[in-house]
């Protein structure tokens, strides 16, 4: 297996011009993603930013097979993701949608889901799993005998945090993980996503339209606007001069920052 | 079975009959609702086809041949599978094939179980049997169906939040899928086991009523009455998890995604 160096750090996702094309409802065909080329490294945090409908959530769905490209490869640690069955790169890519799902029963039961789901046998409350991804989640062992559905939604995220978690995947995505919570809470949650890829070489692909959030946890930005890459840095570069006109553009709409 | 003494309505007690419909149409007339015209040619459409349905089953009993009763059998299923098609909001992916296939298999076996097993006439093929047997069987089965198949589809547009949330946490599309299909297999089953629950007391079913009217024993007719709602419910149950099964696997890709043209919500 050739595994990817780049300037020294280790590649953990790349993707090499990718493209997604859709039919609209009139049978038109419309490109989501045109010409996609990143590399995301192993244990860093790379963050897609860019306004809504621009194919951010699009392009994440790509790599734990939500979706599928029209063409284009993905590079999951040295091998094409199209080449593994799509329940064992599940098992290596998580991922964390933008609205907490909960299943109608105990965060425990929750948790132990991806364990049901593959026929394994189930964790115990006092597990080593189980305790292990409630501390990553910042999550205190006393809710798991609680229904999910009664959590507040920001501990209903970190629930559904530790739940892609707590398989030990190499990668996990998340989809807006912050939006549907407020400030305080999206910031809470956004310093445990730090915290989680320093700790455990853990690979954090973000998407978010919140520039503020990409700021604060970015090792990586990729500035992404109508299907294409517009501009890719660290966040020092990208928010203090933009080089492209629509980062530029989006950079001036001050509304953005106010998320 | 077949009382020597049964009454033939002749043309004058036809049309006496016929004469509360003109008083209907009085009424309506009358009252200023509008609705004369509809009732009329209603009214008449029906007179026409239980005519022709009349003349035809003749025809098809006398001639008494295999294959015609086959071919009756299939154009009754294939009205069904076209009603069906007709009615449906949302059709779920190759609801024809889906949907056709399931009438065939399970309406069809129950048919064949029921009628070849349980009432056991010869030859099996005697009209005179096979064609209302599965008319009645069709007729229920593709109420359910209708509903099992709306309802799937209604399912896991509504509940693609939690599909994606069990696919990204490893499970396979049928696991994934479960909690829609149950639930839709719920929602086929309820209106057999409502009908199961009133019969004989809320209203008198129409085959024991008509095998009565025509001379039977109200016994035996009880005994065809029990024997037939339980081959329908049968033949519900079948058709409706056979369309679930094979359903399901359509909003899915081999991938074990959940396709993009399920809209979403």
């Amino acid at each position: 297996m050739v595994k990817d160096i780049d300037g020294g750090k280790a590649v953990m996702v790349s993707m090499e011009q990718i493209t997604l094309v859709r039919r609209d409802s009139d049978g038109r065909k419309v490109a989501l993603l045109e010409d996609i080329s990143f590399s995301a490294h192993r244990g860093e945090i790379t963050v897609i930013v860019g306004p809504s409908g621009g194919g951010k959530s699009s392009l994440i769905r790509l790599i734990n097979r939500l979706g599928e490209p029209t063409s284009g490869k993905i590079i999951l640690d040295g091998e094409d993701i199209f080449h593994i069955d799509p329940l064992t790169l599940r098992h290596k890519v998580a991922m964390v949608l933008q609205k907490p799902f909960m299943f109608e029963e105990t965060v425990l039961a929750n948790l132990q889901r991806p364990f049901l789901f593959r026929q394994q046998p189930l964790p115990a409350a006092e597990s080593p799993e189980v305790l292990h991804a409630l501390e990553l989640a910042r999550l205190s062992p006393e809710l798991l005998k609680r229904d999910a559905r009664t959590l507040s939604l920001g501990e209903q995220q970190r629930v559904n945090l530790a739940r892609a978690l707590i398989t030990g995947p190499r990668v996990v995505l998340l989809d807006e993980p912050t939006s549907a919570l407020d400030r305080p809470t999206g910031d809470q949650l956004a310093a445990t996503f730090h915290d989680i890829s320093r700790a455990q070489q853990l690979t954090l692909l973000l998407v978010t339209h919140d520039l503020r959030l990409a700021g604060k946890i970015a090792d990586f930005l990729i500035y992404l606007e109508g299907g294409r890459i517009c501009e890719t840095g660290t966040p020092s570069e990208l928010l203090t001069e933009p080089k492209s006109a629509e980062l530029v553009r989006f950079l001036a709409e001050p509304e953005k920052w106010e998320e | 079975m077949v009382n020597q003494g049964i009454i033939n309505l002749n043309l004058s007690s036809l049309s006496l009959a016929y004469g509360m419909v003109l008083l209907t149409i009085g009424l309506a007339r009358l009252q200023r609702i509008g609705q004369e015209r509809q009732m009329l040619v209603a009214s008449l459409r029906m007179v026409l086809q239980l005519l022709a349905v009349g003349y035809l089953l003749h025809i098809v009993f006398s001639v008494n041949n295999p294959l015609l009763v086959m071919l009756i059998l299939l154009v009754m299923m294939g009205l069904a599978v076209q009603v069906m098609g007709a009615r449906a909001k949302h059709k779920m992916p190759r609801f024809y094939l889906v949907v056709g296939s399931s009438i065939f298999i399970g309406c069809g076996g129950v048919t064949a179980l029921f009628c070849f097993m349980v009432v056991g006439y010869s030859p099996w093929y005697d009209p005179r049997y096979l064609i209302p047997l599965t008319g009645m069987i069709i007729g229920n089965s593709m109420n359910s169906a209708s509903l099992a198949a709306e309802r799937l589809a209604a399912e896991i547009k509504q509940r693609r939040e939690e599909i994606e949330t069990a696919i990204c946490l490893g499970a396979t599309a049928r696991q994934a899928a479960e909690t829609a299909v149950k639930s839709a297999f719920r929602a086929a089953l309820i209106p057999t086991i409502n009908t199961m629950a009133a019969m004989g007391i809320v209203s008198l079913p129409g085959m024991m009523t008509g095998q009565i009217l025509s001379g039977t024993e109200p016994a035996i007719a009880v005994r065809y009455q029990i024997a037939i709602m339980c081959a329908i419910t049968g033949s519900v149950a079948f058709t409706s998890y056979l369309i679930l099964l094979q359903g399901y696997r359509h909003y899915f890709t081999a991938a074990h995604q959940l396709k993009d043209d399920v809209e979403r919500g």
